[in-house]
C-alpha cells in the first residue's frame, strides 16, 4: 500500500494538511482537489490547493499546486494528507481503513532488536506536531480507532499531554490506542499527567518481553528499561489508566515465556489485555535475524501455556500475527485478524486453503520470513 | 575442642558452633520441640553450645526413634538458622516494606537509570501541573 | 533543571551481557521463607505469598551466598524476578512489591461486613455435638428482642464497610421467624435511605420451612444456608431429632428451596464428627449428587460444649486422613470434566496462587475478628465472632465486647477489642513469625483460647497449625506433581476472586 508519492511543488509554503476530493463540488478550504487527467477550469471558491499527475501544470490564480505525481490512485476522497514544500505528499489518515496511526516521532529511547520502525536522532516531534494539530480537526467524528506510535511518542513531554486533550476535544467517540514503551512513567509526575486528562478511551499498549530484567533490557538495549517498564505500569495503574500488555515472540522471549506469563497475572492483574505477537520481519529484524528466528512452529507449547493460564485466571488474552495453522486449534479462539490492512498479505498456497477468510495472514514483509509449516486447510 | 553429637540413653544431644549458630535459632528451633520434650541449651564451652532433648513421657523411646531423632534436630537447627540469617539480615527492607504498603506513594523510591534518547528527552522538564 | 546531556550512545546492538547491572554477582537476600515440603523438595515464599519450588539444598546455597549468575541462571533469574533476592540494598521495584502487599491485605479497608444476628437460641434439634441450643418455648428468654435487633441494625449500619451481610443464626432461626420479617424488613428500608448494599442470610435446618417461608424468601432476595453433614446415615446421627429424620427434612427443604428460590440460592455446610470420618467419599458423592458445586471440609469447632463432648473428639491426624480422601474424590470428579470444588483449599488456593486475598475469617492475618465479622447475641451480648459466644454459653466471656447498649465505638475499638488485636497477626506470633505458610495461613486468638487456654496460643501442639500447615504443604505437593491438578487449582482460586 502506498502512504506517500511527491511531485513538483509550487507555492507551497510549510505543511499544508487537507482532505483530499476529485469532486469540485466538495472542495472547501481545507481540501485539495486531486487532478488525474486534465481540468479545463478550476472552481472559483476557496480551497487548499492542486494536487496534479499532469506533467505541466499553469497556475492561474496563485493556488498551491503539487503536480507530476507519479499516480493518486491510492487516494480516496475524504483521506487527509499533508503536503510539503518538497513536494512531499504523505497520507496521514484513510477515511476506509480501521488502522489509521500518527506516528509521533522518531525519537526513541530505545532501540528494540527486531523494531519494525527504527528510531532516528533527528528532532522531529515540532514537525509532526505542527502536523497533527491540523490532522485531528479533519479527522471524521465518527473514526472509530486511532493509534498515536512511535519511535516513543512520550518524548514529546509537554507536546504528548496537549496531543490527547486535542484528541480528546475533537474526536470524543473515538479509541486511542498509544503504542508506547512505558518507561518514562515511572516517573510518577508523568502517569499523573495522564491521569489528569481522565481520558476514558485511551488505552496504553506497553511491551514487556521477559519477567527478568536482563532479558528484557537486552531485547530493547536499553538498561534499567525493564524496571521502569514496571514501574511505569504501576504508576498508571494507580491513575486508573487502561492498559494492555504487548509481548513479541521471538528466541531471546520465548525462553522465559510461561514465567512471564505468570509475572504479568501476580504483579500487573490490572492489565485490561495481554497481547502476544508474532515477529515482523522488518526495520531491524532482518538484520538481527539470527539472534530472533524461531519458527512460530517451534514455540507452540510455550505459547500455548502462557495463553491458557492467563486466559484461565480471567485475563483478555489475544494472539496476533500468526496463521492459523501454525497455531494448535485450542488457540484459535485467542487468534485476531490483527494486521493492518496495508501490510497484510497471504502466500500462493493460501489461495486453496479454506480457512483464508478467517486467517489473519501475514505481513506483507514476512511472505520473506515465515514458518516453515504453514500449509493450507483442506477441509 | 571438639565434641560428638550423641544419643545417651533416653536423651539426644547436639553441638552447635557459637560462632555459626545464633542463639535466636537454636530457641526458635527448640520451640518446635517443646509439647513432647523436654528441651535444654547450655554451654560446653565457651564457643558451643550444648543442645539437649529428653521426652516428656516417661516412655522409653527405641533406638530408631532416638536415631530419628537426633537427625532431625541436626536438620532443624541447620535449617532455622539459616532461617534466623534471612529473618536478621531482611528485617529493615522488610520494615521499609510494611511501611511503604501502608503509605499513600510518598515514600516512593526515585526510578532507577535514566530514559533519555540520544537527543536529549528530559523527563524533568515535562511540566506537572 | 539542565537538560540532560545527550548521552553519545551509538545505535550499534550491545550483547546481553552488557545488560548485567550486577557483574560482581553480589546480591541481597529480600525477606522470604522456608519450609521442607518432601524429602526431595522444599520451598520459599514471599512476603506477598509468590513461591518457588526448589530441590533440597538449593535454600542453603541461596543463603549461604553460593549460587553462581551463570551456571544456575534460570533459578538465579527467577530468585530476581520474584522478589527472594536483589542485586541492589533496596530493590528497584520494593513500591510495586509494597503495592502487592497492600493489595494481600485489602480486606482490611473493609472493616467488620458480616453481622451475625443469633436471632432465636430455642432449636426443635438436639444434637450431640450441640448443646448451646434449647429446647423450650420460653420466647421471651432465649429470643431476640425488638429493641436488641433495633441496636444491632443501627450498629451494623454504622459499619464503614460499603456492603454489609446480615446472617440470622440460631438455635434455629426459623423458630423467630416473625423477629426475622422484623429485622428485614428495618434493614432493607435503612439500608436503601443511606445507600449501604445488604445481603440477608438465613442459616436454617430447614425442618420448618414451608412455601409461605419461601416465598418472602423471595420477595426479600433472602439467601437459605442450610446443614448437611453428609448421608441420611451420617447427617441423622450427627442432628438428632426426634421422631423425625433431620435428613429427610433438609433434603426436602433443599428442594422446595431451591425450587421457589433458584437453585443457587442455597448452599449447605457440613460439619464433620467423629462419623463422618469414616465417610470422606461417601459425604462428597451426596454434595456432588445433590447438585452442590461443592462443599466445605470443614473440621468440627472445638468450642464451647463440643470441645468436651467425647463422641465428638477425634485428632487432627484423622481429619486429616478423612480431608485427603475426600480431596481425592473431588479432584476425580474434576479430572471427568466437573467443576466442584473444596471450600477449604479454595481459600488457600487463592492465597497461593493469586495476587489477591479473600475475607474468610478463620484464616486471616490480621484476624477476621471483629475486622471481618461481628456476632449480636439472642440477649444482647455482643461477641468476636460465632465461636466466642458459644463460649460465652459455658460462662466464658473472654471475647464479649460488650452488649447492644454500648457505644458502636466502645465495641469496636475498646479494651477488649485492642486486647485481642495485638494477637491478629501471625507475623508477629512465635513459630508462625518464620512460617513459609504464614501467608496463606492466619491467626485465631479465639480458637487458641478454646483449646489452648491462651490466645497467643502454642503452635507445636496446636491442631489449627498442625491441620493448616499440612492441608497446604499437601495441596503444593499435589499439584507440583500433577500439572492437571495444578490446572484445576488454579480454575478454584480463580472463581474465588470472582
Ligand atoms: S494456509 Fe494461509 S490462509 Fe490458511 S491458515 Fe495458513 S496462513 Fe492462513
Ligand atoms: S499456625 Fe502454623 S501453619 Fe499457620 S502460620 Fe502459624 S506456624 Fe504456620
Amino acid at each position: 500500500m502506498l502512504l506517500r508519492t511527491k511531485g513538483k511543488p509550487i507555492n507551497i509554503e510549510g505543511h499544508l494538511v487537507g482532505k483530499v476530493t476529485r469532486n469540485p463540488d466538495l472542495l472547501d478550504e481545507n481540501s485539495f482537489l486531486l487532478i488525474d487527467s486534465f481540468v479545463s477550469e478550476l472552481p472559483s471558491k476557496n480551497f487548499m490547493g492542486v494536487l496534479s499527475r499532469q506533467d505541466e501544470y499553469e497556475v492561474k490564480n496563485g493556488e498551491n499546486v503539487v503536480f507530476k505525481i507519479p499516480t493518486l490512485d491510492h487516494l480516496t476522497d475524504g483521506d487527509i494528507v499533508s503536503v510539503g514544500n518538497d513536494g512531499n505528499i504523505n497520507t496521514l489518515y484513510r477515511v476506509n481503513s480501521f488502522h489509521n496511526t500518527l506516528l509521533a516521532t522518531e525519537r526513541c529511547n530505545s532501540n528494540c532488536l527486531m523494531c519494525s520502525q527504527p528510531p532516528r536522532d533527528k528532532n522531529d516531534i515540532p514537525i509532526h506536531y505542527q502536523i497533527h494539530k491540523k490532522l485531528i480537526p479533519l479527522i471524521p467524528k465518527d473514526c472509530f480507532e486511532l493509534g498515536i506510535s512511535g519511535g516513543e511518542p512520550t518524548l514529546m513531554g509537554n507536546l504528548f499531554f496537549d496531543l490527547l486533550s486535542q484528541i480528546k476535544a475533537e474526536l470524543p467517540e473515538t479509541e486511542i490506542h498509544v503504542l508506547t514503551n512505558g518507561r518514562t512513567f515511572a516517573w510518577n509526575h508523568m502517569a499523573e499527567r495522564l491521569g489528569e486528562l481522565d481520558y476514558r478511551r485511551l488505552m496504553l499498549g506497553i511491551p514487556v518481553y521477559a519477567d527478568y530484567y536482563q532479558v528484557h533490557d537486552y531485547i530493547v538495549q536499553a538498561e534499567n528499561a525493564f524496571y521502569q517498564t514496571i514501574l511505569g505500569l504501576h504508576n498508571l495503574a494507580r491513575y486508573n489508566q487502561r492498559l494492555e500488555v504487548r509481548v513479541v515472540l521471538h528466541k531471546q522471549s520465548i525462553p522465559r515465556l510461561t514465567r512471564l506469563a505468570k509475572y504479568i497475572y501476580k504483579n500487573l492483574p490490572f492489565v485490561e489485555h495481554v497481547t502476544f505477537m508474532g515477529l515482523e520481519f522488518v526495520g531491524y529484524a532482518p538484520h538481527n535475524i539470527d539472534k530472533l528466528w524461531i519458527d512460530p512452529f517451534d514455540y507452540q507449547n510455550e505459547l500455548g501455556e502462557a495463553v491458557e493460564f492467563l486466559a484461565g485466571q480471567g485475563m483478555h488474552v489475544s494472539i496476533y500475527n500468526t496463521p492459523l495453522c501454525i497455531l494448535p486449534e485450542n488457540l484459535w479462539k485467542y487468534a485476531r485478524k490483527s494486521i493492518s490492512d496495508w501490510k497484510n498479505d497471504y502466500l500462493p498456497e493460501c489461495a486453496t486453503c479454506t480457512k483464508l477468510g478467517e486467517c489473519g495472514g501475514l505481513f506483507t514483509w514476512n511472505l520473506k520470513k515465515h514458518s516453515k509449516h504453514i500449509h493450507p486447510f483442506t477441509s | 575442642m571438639q565434641f560428638q553429637n550423641e544419643i545417651k540413653s533416653n536423651e539426644v544431644i547436639v553441638f552447635a558452633d557459637a560462632s555459626l549458630y545464633s542463639k535466636d535459632s537454636i530457641f526458635k528451633c527448640l520451640y518446635w520441640y517443646g509439647d513432647k520434650f523436654h528441651t535444654n541449651v547450655s554451654f560446653a564451652d565457651s564457643g558451643t553450645y550444648r543442645v539437649s532433648l529428653k521426652p516428656i513421657s516417661t516412655n522409653q523411646l527405641s533406638n530408631l526413634e532416638l536415631e530419628l531423632l537426633l537427625q532431625k534436630l541436626e536438620r532443624d537447627l541447620i535449617d532455622f538458622n539459616l532461617r534466623d540469617i534471612v529473618t536478621k539480615e531482611t528485617q529493615n527492607v522488610r520494615d521499609l516494606l510494611i511501611a511503604k504498603a501502608f503509605s499513600n506513594g510518598e515514600f516512593d523510591e526515585m526510578p532507577p537509570g535514566n530514559v533519555s534518547d540520544p537527543v536529549g528527552f528530559n523527563v524533568n522538564k515535562v511540566a506537572n501541573d | 533543571m539542565i537538560d540532560a546531556i545527550p548521552d553519545k550512545i551509538s545505535r550499534k546492538f550491545k550483547e546481553k551481557d552488557q545488560f548485567d547491572l550486577n557483574r560482581n554477582s553480589q546480591y541481597y537476600l529480600l525477606p522470604f521463607r522456608f519450609h521442607r515440603l518432601t524429602d526431595e523438595k522444599e520451598i520459599i515464599v514471599n512476603e506477598v505469598g509468590d513461591y518457588l519450588i526448589l530441590s533440597n539444598g538449593t535454600f542453603e546455597s541461596i543463603v549461604k551466598r553460593k549460587l553462581d549468575k551463570e551456571k544456575d541462571k534460570d533459578l538465579y533469574g527467577d530468585l530476581i524476578a520474584n522478589f527472594f533476592i536483589s542485586e541492589e540494598l533496596i530493590p528497584p521495584l520494593i513500591d510495586v512489591l509494597a503495592t502487592r502487599y497492600r493489595t494481600k491485605k485489602l480486606f482490611l479497608n473493609y472493616f467488620t461486613g458480616l453481622h451475625i444476628f443469633v436471632i432465636s437460641l430455642r432449636c426443635e434439634h438436639t444434637c450431640h455435638y450441640c448443646q448451646v441450643s434449647r429446647v423450650t418455648q420460653n420466647r421471651d428468654l432465649y429470643d431476640m428482642s425488638l429493641s436488641n435487633i433495633d441496636k444491632g441494625i443501627d450498629i451494623m449500619f454504622k459499619s464503614p464497610n460499603p456492603h454489609v451481610t446480615m446472617e440470622f443464626q440460631g438455635g434455629e432461626a426459623l423458630l423467630a421467624f416473625d423477629h426475622i420479617k422484623y429485622a428485614v424488613e428495618k434493614a432493607e428500608q435503612i439500608a436503601i435511605e443511606i445507600g449501604k448494599g445488604l445481603t440477608k442470610v438465613i442459616c436454617t435446618n430447614l425442618a420448618l420451612i414451608n412455601e409461605e417461608i419461601l416465598e418472602y424468601c423471595k420477595e426479600h432476595d433472602i439467601l437459605i444456608s442450610t446443614s448437611l453433614d453428609g448421608p441420611k446415615y451420617v447427617h441423622d446421627k450427627n442432628r438428632n431429632k426426634p421422631n423425625a429424620s433431620s435428613y429427610e427434612l433438609a433434603i426436602k427443604g433443599i428442594e422446595l428451596s431451591r425450587k421457589l428460590l433458584g437453585h443457587d440460592r442455597v448452599s449447605a455446610l457440613m460439619t464433620t464428627t467423629k462419623l463422618s470420618l469414616d465417610y470422606p467419599t461417601e459425604i462428597v458423592e451426596e454434595y456432588f449428587n445433590l447438585g452442590f458445586q461443592g462443599i466445605f471440609l470443614r473440621n468440627i469447632s472445638p468450642y464451647g460444649f463440643a470441645l468436651r463432648t467425647d463422641t465428638s473428639k477425634y485428632e487432627t491426624e484423622k481429619f486429616l486422613a478423612f480431608y485427603k480422601k475426600a480431596l481425592d474424590r473431588i479432584l476425580e470428579y474434576n479430572f471427568s470434566g466437573y467443576h466442584f470444588t473444596e471450600d477449604l483449599a479454595k481459600i488457600f488456593l487463592t492465597k497461593i496462587l493469586t495476587p489477591f486475598n479473600v475475607g474468610f475469617v478463620d484464616l486471616q492475618s490480621p484476624a477476621g475478628l471483629i475486622n471481618g465479622v461481628i456476632v449480636f447475641n439472642y440477649d444482647g451480648g455482643v461477641y468476636a465472632t460465632d465461636e466466642s459466644r458459644m463460649l460465652a454459653e459455658q460462662k466464658d466471656y473472654t471475647f464479649k465486647l460488650g452488649t447492644l447498649n454500648d457505644d458502636y465505638n466502645d465495641l469496636f475499638f475498646g479494651r477488649k477489642a485492642q486486647e485481642i488485636a495485638q494477637l491478629w497477626a501471625n507475623e508477629a506470633l512465635t513459630g508462625c513469625s518464620e512460617c513459609a505458610f504464614q501467608q496463606y495461613c492466619g491467626a485465631d486468638p479465639v480458637h487458641n483460647h478454646a483449646t489452648q487456654g491462651d490466645m497467643y496460643g502454642y503452635r507445636p501442639n496446636s491442631d489449627f497449625c498442625q491441620k493448616n500447615m499440612e492441608i497446604i504443604r499437601y495441596l503444593i505437593e499435589l499439584m507440583e506433581s500433577d500439572s492437571r491438578i495444578k490446572r484445576i487449582f488454579e480454575s478454584w482460586a480463580k472463581t474465588a476472586t470472582h
